[in-house]
């Protein structure tokens, strides 16, 4: 059985407050790369290549949001290389993107019978992803959530459940959540399990991801 | 409520909600401010032309050719990239007899718009311009300041 990362230790405040750290290290290691990275790329935005380098970008947020929201495929990568490209300017357009493949996800899981997702994903040769959504499909509504904290103790299971959208809120951001899915998976479960009302996860999403944009940006300001 | 005009209805909030942050966190850079002076129609400039070398903010260098025409500054070097057209220009003269000329040029295909602003003294045009591109998702702009001499105005009718 795979155990989940939100296991027992993911949700006691040391826990907690070790990955916000790790978070926070992560983000400041990466802004500092993303400076000298750019640096050595010396991309410079002129009227010649302006439009171009507008296309790529719209083109490049639409593969973010698809590929964010699908479970296992990770496009965390695409936003990261357009902030390394583009700095903090790029941070709305990415925070917004984010948000977007995020509800993509939810409302994917919350409309679609999880027998016509599980075959969509099969169909994409998304294997791992189909796996984990026929599994749900299968279960009541409420247990779905739960399949994402395999192996955590019933307590911790209870207490998530209680607090459902700050729980959302840890999950989407505690680093390795890929091996659940990721924020694609994680937010299609959500979604599955039909226990999340659609302004407060978006409430609460917009949130969770803020962290990363808004460090960037001040960062990079 | 059915599950279609549910999902519409999230993604319409989803996205509101998102254009609406976009625009917030996007802020606006204005363009180059033109000095306050007593500027009129100009054509004291019509039939000149000037060849510029330009330093950009962005540490590039460029080289731009500045046509007057019957009222009209055009930039051939902008012309490459948006067809901006003739542009009305504006002038005043100071004591010494030195042009001083700003024009403001709006892409009609693309948010890009240019300010210039500049003066003529004898066969030497000195000048500064703002391009500014302003996007749904950020607004960038370059800055630049250049001169160079007139050359030779081609005989060609104004277009645009």
């Amino acid at each position: 059985m795979r155990r989940g990362a939100a296991g027992s230790a993911g949700f006691s405040a040391t826990g907690i407050a070790l990955r916000v750290l790790v978070l926070l290290a992560i983000v400041v290691l990466a802004t500092w790369a993303a400076h000298l990275l750019k640096d050595a790329l010396n991309l410079t935005i002129m009227p010649t290549n302006e439009q171009q380098v507008h296309r790529t970008l719209m083109l490049g947020a639409v593969a973010y949001v698809g590929l964010l929201a699908i479970p296992f495929v990770p496009g965390a990568e695409v936003g990261i290389a357009m902030l390394t490209a583009f700095g903090a300017a790029i941070a709305p357009l990415v925070y917004v993107a984010t948000v977007a493949a995020m509800m993509l996800s939810y409302t994917l899981g919350r409309f679609l019978p999880g027998t016509t997702l599980a075959r969509m994903l099969g169909l994409l040769r998304l294997r791992k992803a189909a796996d984990l959504v026929a599994r749900a499909s299968v279960l009541p509504p409420d247990e779905r959530l739960a399949l994402l904290l395999e192996g955590a103790p019933p307590k911790t299971v209870g207490l998530a459940l209680r607090h459902r959208y700050i729980a959302l809120a840890v999950i989407v951001n505690v680093p390795g959540n890929a091996v659940i899915g990721g924020g694609g998976g994680i937010m299609m479960m959500a979604g599955m399990s039909g226990i999340f009302a659609a302004v407060q996860t978006l409430l609460a999403i917009a949130i969770a991801v803020s962290p990363v944009p808004i460090m960037v940006m001040l960062l990079g300001a | 409520m059915t599950p279609i005009v549910q999902a519409a209805a999230i993604a319409v909030v989803t996205l509101g909600t998102g254009a609406a942050t976009v625009s917030v966190m996007n802020g606006d850079i204005p363009d180059m401010t033109v000095p306050e002076a007593a500027w009129s129609a100009g054509h004291e400039l019509d039939g000149r032309a000037f060849h510029i070398e330009a330093a950009l903010d962005n540490g590039q260098t460029d080289v731009d050719e500045l046509r007057f025409a019957d009222g009209g500054f055009i930039s051939m070097g902008c012309e490459e990239y948006c067809d901006f057209g003739y542009s009305d220009y504006r002038t005043w003269v100071d004591a010494e007899g030195v042009i001083h000329f700003t024009a403001t040029a709006d892409c009609p295909t693309a948010p890009h718009r240019t300010v210039w602003h500049g003066q003529v003294a004898g066969d030497e045009i000195t000048v500064e311009m703002s391009w500014t591109t302003r996007r749904w998702y950020w607004t960038h702009q370059i800055n630049g300041a250049g001169g160079g001499p007139q050359i030779a105005a081609p005989g060609s009718a104004v277009s645009g």
